[in-house]
């Protein structure tokens, strides 16, 4: 089967996925309400009326208001803004400490891949999310960037496993040792032939950080360890946590929780589609 | 077998050693100076060095570090900022706690997510494959404290079928009645925590029965006339289970970041909620202390795991 043609009945494969179409078009509204957040609504701050606190949806506050009197519509289409920025960093972070580890591991193998191979498994062992709380706690400036740092920071282990085993599935081919008698530059081995053939399923593997790295967030701000001025969806939850209206005011904490929901669920519908339509065995008969 | 676990524990001592160590770094290196938070102003220079010298903080770093792993092979992980009494006794108190929620979860997890995934990845394509699937990516997507208020909010506030927190009543004390509260206790928190872990149980375990269905001594048992069902649930599934059973050991790390979350909810009183307790106060001995505990007790599970499937699977063994 020539190239085009693959990559032709792969896409067709996609489109025709229901659960990954749904995840495409779910991501692609989320990334719109977090470029366009300033043209759908004002952003709020500070205090708010004192009347006005704690209202049940309605058509002036379509999701409610805070304990502050704060319009929650607001909070958590800006919350979107601050998930996909935290989504974002993470991965790139992610990125430039998996792949390296991984070509490391997998190219040259030997003593890089003990380290790298040993440092990965240590990471995936280790309770991530309490290291994290820990970082978190000791750094006394969180801003959302420093939290996404730091969630990137823990996420690479995934990306360098899979960028290992591309390189070494790659390294064992007759054409490769055929291209390394030729000459062939080691750089343009890894670029060309490594990468251009990982580079699938480490966005599949990104699309799960994305979705982790925002239930990370989420907890890392529920438990108030968040950056106090950014729209979080974790820190309206701590707020109605700290406030008591968990039990009083359902929409309090049923909104941001359901945005949660979606940026997960598209997010790893996404994946679930492109991992699909690569290995059809999976799925289908 | 002896060579294999010998391997396994070396790599356990090692993957502990290098988790101090960055639990060391990270606390130490904070820009905060905990000097500073732990004085008062109206305590002489004298008290105040004694009780830098009571916390061991008037050292250089190395020689902390030094003293630091001497005293954690001693069993002590320092004294809490907030409490004034050693880590180590507070944490003993806490960590059953969690264990118990913890292994629950796993049993209960596994108990229901390899029949469904088995089930699943068997009528694949079907309606009831892609509901299974449905569920299953819904329960990874859900915000933990979420569904813990609401659940607390339902059974708990309005049904009263559930206390709304803690791990038991006051009181109650021994014998029977005290396992039937803990257990009431527990009832909440672990559906939170099963909801949540079942997803990838369930879909392990069905990547792995679509690639063993399509095995030769799964057309073997059949060819011999084996009922369907015995195919499936005896040769196939036996199989199928190890890699599930594996990825329960790579899961248990960030069951306990869930029990952080699932504990802070319910004020079920492990060391999840000590850490957000500790966080709100910052001591950090105690968030250090927590920390190594729960890296140990993940390291160790991790290691129970693997000698589970090396004896699931005799191959492992050769490696």
């Amino acid at each position: 089967m020539s190239k085009e043609k693959r990559y032709e009945k792969e896409v067709k494969a996609f489109l025709s996925h229901r659960l990954g179409m749904i995840g495409l078009i779910g991501v692609a509204i989320l990334i719109l309400i977090a470029v366009f957040a300033p043209f759908i609504a004002e952003p709020v701050s500070g205090y708010g009326e004192y009347e006005e606190k704690l209202l049940p949806p309605s058509s002036k506050y379509w999701f409610g208001t805070d304990d502050m009197g704060l319009d929650l519509f607001s909070q958590v289409i800006w919350g979107t803004r601050s998930s996909i920025r935290v989504g974002i960093i993470a991965v790139f972070i992610a990125i430039s400490i998996g792949v390296p580890v991984g070509l490391l591991s997998g190219y040259y193998k030997g003593l890089f891949d003990t380290i790298g191979m040993g440092l990965t498994e240590i990471f995936l062992t280790i309770p991530m999310l309490p290291l994290i709380i820990v970082t978190a706690a000791v750094l006394e400036t969180t801003s959302i960037n420093t939290v996404a740092f730091i969630i990137g920071i823990f996420s690479w282990p995934s990306i360098a496993r899979i960028t290992r085993s591309t390189a070494l599935k790659i390294c064992g081919m007759q054409y490769l040792e055929a291209a390394k008698c030729l000459g062939i530059k080691t750089s343009k081995i890894i670029f060309k032939h490594i990468l251009v053939n990982a580079s699938t399923p480490i966005f599949v593997n990104l699309t799960i950080i994305m979705a982790t790295s925002i239930i990370t967030e989420s907890a890392i701000s529920f438990l108030g360890l968040g950056d106090p001025l950014a729209h979080s969806w974790g820190k309206i939850l701590n707020n109605a946590h700290l406030s008591g209206a968990f039990g009083t005011a359902w929409w309090f904490s049923l909104f941001p929780s359901i945005a949660i929901m979606i940026f997960v669920v598209s997010f790893n519908f996404l994946s679930m589609g492109i991992r699909d339509a690569l290995n059809p065995r999976i799925s289908r008969e | 077998m002896g060579k294999y676990l010998q391997k396994r524990i070396v790599k356990g001592i090692i993957t502990f050693f290098i988790t101090i160590t960055l639990t060391f770094l990270i606390v130490r290196l904070m820009p905060a100076d905990p000097t500073t938070m732990l004085m008062d102003n109206r305590l002489t220079v004298a008290q105040q060095e004694q009780m830098l010298e009571d916390f061991g903080l008037d050292k250089p770093l190395p020689l902390q570090y030094v003293s630091f792993l001497g005293n954690l092979f001693k069993g002590d992980l320092g004294l809490s900022f907030m409490q004034k009494r050693p880590v180590m006794d507070i944490i003993k108190e806490r960590l059953p706690w969690t264990l118990l929620l913890m292994i629950v979860t796993q049993a209960i997890t596994l108990l229901i997510g390899i029949p469904l995934g088995v089930y699943s990845g068997y009528r694949r394509g079907s309606k009831i494959d892609h509901f299974i699937n449905g569920i299953s990516i819904f329960g990874i997507s859900i915000f933990v404290p979420w569904l813990g208020f609401t659940l607390l909010y339902i059974f708990g506030y309005q049904l009263k079928m559930f206390p709304v927190g803690g791990a038991f009543t006051p009181g109650i004390e021994q014998g029977l009645p005290y396992i039937l509260d803990v257990i009431k206790h527990l009832v909440l928190p672990v559906i939170t925590l099963v909801f949540l872990y079942l997803a990838n149980y369930v879909l392990y375990t069905r990547g792995s029965i679509i690639d063993v269905l399509s095995e030769d001594y799964i057309r073997t048992a059949r060819a011999k006339g084996l009922k369907e069902k015995d195919v499936l649930w005896k040769h196939a599934t036996k199989n199928a289970m190890i890699p599930t059973v594996t990825s329960a050991g790579m899961m248990l790390g960030s069951m306990v970041g869930g029990a952080v979350l699932t504990e802070t909810v319910f004020a079920y009183p492990g060391v999840g909620r000590m850490i957000y307790q500790a966080v709100g106060q910052q001591d950090y001995p105690i968030l250090q202390g927590a920390f190594i505990i729960l890296a140990l007790s993940v390291i160790i599970m991790n290691i129970v795991t693997d000698i589970l499937c090396a004896y699931l699977d005799p191959r492992i063994k050769l490696e």
